[in-house]
């Protein structure tokens, strides 16, 4: 009876309009790194566990930390795995980007970064000219193949290596499990690449998403170097500060070129990419910066469904930044 | 090309200099070109003096250790043991090494009451000197030193508050200038250990030669000893020194005949700054070891020797929390207690005393004043003293205007 006299002030007491959205944060450590997610919804319709089951299942595929993880059973393997559909995606898209960019993006480039001394081991000096081009052997993913069920090898020396791409993949599945929970706006953010749809509530805003300025310095709060707002897509950013190595005099960058062995050698700094979604995003940011200033801006004209913001140094040693219309498009006025 | 090549830098002039900074950095520790190797000697074999020897023998390329001494001969043999040690000459008489027409620099770690004698020695016999901290025992001695070190504009002599050497340090510095932390009110300095600081003596005649630091005729204590790296660093870091200073201790738990105290608290107040600088040491708890926290209005930093965090305030957090996601190519990571790791570069840190000694050749062969100076030490010795003069005789002690060396 009391139940029912609730249920029936609670009907009438309640406005006719939509049900107010509150924001949901969930925030963990995943891939080495941390993620970031708000949501906009009536009620906790994922939860931490939901993602931390999303998370484990991506790591079971695509780890190369996770001892016998998928991908790390295809690169022990002679031929190869029969692949999953996480698998499937994003080498699909990893060869689709190796076409399109000239081989600049290479998911086979893991045994040249490795020898560069960028990967867990230590190296004491740069690798011999022998040595990369022994390795250059095994390089290169036109010798990879997704046949019927099947990733496979031309050579049981390839190596693949999809940690360039799975973070913006990840954040796409999450984003994509939101959306099966009927969630229409939200920022999923992992490792500093994002996906983003819909608005903030109550204020109904566009998200806003800060492009962190390349720094030795590491810290926050002067380190914004731009602001856009984002209706929906990935934003993705492949940089060459932070992470280089110093051989006496010379400073290697932690990108390799997979064609020559050697780190890319270029004025930019960094390459910020909006996309309709992170994995698109995310393959393309790291070709763009191996392209150089010049190439990645006429590349970037053939392509319309990306937007970027670079970078660069000039000749003089001063940096400058450049965008295309559509990334200007998305900034924010201050 | 099509794309208007529109400037979108709001802050170039910061982010150049952010990047200009790390490379005169990077610039500062590399080999000047075709400048010899430094002949240097040790004198005074400790633990400070074989701590730096150890250090020299990763710096080869620009230091030849060519004499050791020390009047106790067992650390003399231990010395010897350490890398190119044995190649040195050895010695029991400074004189005798300062005669030497071999040696070009020194590296003096005596005892505390012997820093400015051998100092002005060593600065009489033409040698470049690299002289430990605390600079001198005394305010007398640190005024006449530097008034000795000026009359030898082609000598060098650097002080051996090596903490501050770290690019660590360096950052810190420039970002109170930057004012990450808003303004300062309150710097919190500990160097707190869990133990007697005694040595062990083979005989026990030797118990004041080895164990100075407990005997007030050689020694600062603990002020001297710990506390003075913190306050030249914030001398250093604000362009300061302190106009008024308290103190108290005591020989609180090692009753061992001892006349250092083995308990000390020291309150400065830095008036230009408004800035109260708390000063700490005990022997007999290690829980917060060496602590160092500077707190402003929009900021903490929480310093260790190689470590550092910067906590923003609240307000600060707001300012920049106005966007809903950050995208970048290596993701800056919080710490789980809210603070942002302070890096300096994708090298890890080496010891400070690396940095110092890098510094030392570089000031000897463009003949260019060490960021830690003569003047910069007599300013950390006088702290020192002052902070010593309150926590023996219970007095505030103030700071003179014949202190303002320049």
């Amino acid at each position: 009876m009391l139940h029912c006299l609730f249920l029936a002030l609670g009907l009438w007491l309640l406005p006719p309009r939509e049900v107010a959205l509150r924001a949901f944060q969930l925030n963990g450590y995943a891939q080495g790194t941390t993620y970031a997610i708000t949501y906009y919804a009536a009620d906790s319709a994922v939860t931490s566990a939901d993602v931390a089951r999303q998370l484990a299942e991506i790591d079971a595929s695509m780890s190369l930390y996770q001892p016998g993880s998928l991908i790390n059973r295809f690169n022990a393997a002679p031929r190869g795995v029969v692949a999953d559909q996480h698998l499937k995606v994003v080498v699909r898209k990893a060869l689709q980007v190796y076409q399109d960019t000239d081989g600049r993006f290479d998911a086979t480039v893991e045994p040249l970064v490795r020898a560069w001394g960028f990967s867990t081991q230590h190296t004491e000096a740069p690798p011999s000219a022998a040595a990369i081009q022994a390795i250059l052997k095994g390089v290169g993913s036109e010798k990879l193949h997704l046949r019927g069920d099947s990733l496979v090898k031309d050579q049981p020396a390839v190596h693949l290596d999809l940690n360039g791409i799975a973070q913006g993949y990840t954040v796409d599945v999450l984003a994509a499990l939101l959306e099966s929970r009927h969630i229409r706006n939200y920022l999923v953010e992992l490792g500093g690449e994002i996906r983003v749809r819909g608005h903030k509530f109550p204020s109904r805003e566009l998200m806003r998403i800060g492009i962190e300025r390349p720094d030795t310095s590491d810290l926050l709060p002067t380190s914004m170097q731009q602001v856009i707002r984002l209706a929906a897509g990935g934003v993705t950013t492949s940089g060459n500060y932070r992470k280089f190595k110093r051989w006496g005099a010379v400073k290697s960058a932690h990108l390799i070129d997979p064609k020559t062995g050697y780190p890319f050698q270029n004025e930019l700094i960094s390459v910020t990419v909006v996309a309709p979604d992170a994995l698109t995003a995310d393959a393309y940011d790291n070709a763009l910066m191996g392209m150089g200033l010049t190439k990645a801006l006429t590349f970037l004209q053939r392509h319309a469904n990306l937007q970027a913001y670079l970078i660069y140094q000039r000749p003089d040693g001063t940096i400058a930044d450049t965008a295309t219309p559509g990334f200007q498009r998305l900034l924010s006025p201050e | 090309m099509d794309f208007p090549r529109r400037d979108f830098l709001k802050k170039t002039g910061l982010l150049t200099s952010g990047l200009l900074l790390h490379q005169e950095l990077a610039a500062a520790f590399v080999a000047p070109v075709a400048a010899g190797k430094l002949k240097i000697g040790i004198i005074g074999c400790g633990d400070r003096g074989t701590g730096l020897l150890k250090i020299l023998q990763e710096l080869t390329d620009k230091f030849e250790v060519v004499a050791l001494c020390d009047d106790l001969p067992f650390r003399l043999t231990a010395a010897q043991k350490i890398g190119s040690g044995a190649k040195a000459k050895t010695y029991t008489d400074y004189h005798a090494l300062l005669d030497a027409r071999t040696v070009d620099a020194v590296i003096i770690s005596v005892p505390l009451n012997l820093h400015f004698q051998v100092a002005k020695d060593a600065l009489a016999a033409g040698k470049q000197v690299y002289l430990e901290k605390t600079m001198t025992y005394d305010i007398p001695q640190a005024l006449e030193l530097v008034r000795l070190a000026q009359l030898r504009p082609n000598q060098t002599l650097q002080v051996g508050h090596q903490y501050r050497y770290s690019p660590l340090y360096y950052r810190v510095k420039e970002m109170i200038k930057q004012g990450y932390l808003g303004k300062v009110t309150q710097i919190d300095c500990r160097w707190d250990r869990n133990g007697s600081w005694r040595r062990p003596v083979p005989e026990p005649s030797l118990e004041r030669k080895i164990n100075w630091r407990m005997y007030r005729e050689y020694s600062g204590g603990l002020a001297a000893e710990l506390l003075s790296h913190q306050m030249d660093f914030i001398n250093w870091a604000f362009d300061t020194h302190a106009d008024e200073i308290f103190g108290t201790g005591g020989i609180d738990y090692y009753k061992d005949g001892r006349e250092t105290y083995d308990n000390v608290q020291v309150m400065a107040r830095y008036a230009k700054e408004g800035i109260v600088g708390n000063f700490g040491a005990t022997c007999g708890n290690a829980r917060d070891g060496y602590l160092f926290k500077l707190k402003g209005t929009k900021g903490t930093i929480s310093l260790l020797v190689d470590e550092g965090v910067y906590y923003p305030e609240k307000d600060t957090l707001k300012q920049y929390g106005t966007v809903d996601g950050v995208t970048g190519a290596t993701k800056i990571t919080w710490n789980k207690d809210g603070g942002i790791p302070i890096t300096t570069g994708a090298e890890p840190l080496k010891d400070g005393s690396w940095y110092a000694l890098n510094d030392f050749y570089r000031a000897v062969n463009e003949k260019k004043l060490p960021d830690s100076n003569v003047f910069t030490g007599a300013r950390a010795a006088c702290t020192v003293h002052l902070a010593n003069h309150a926590i023996y005789n219970h007095t505030i002690e103030k700071w003179q205007p014949e202190y303002n060396l320049t």
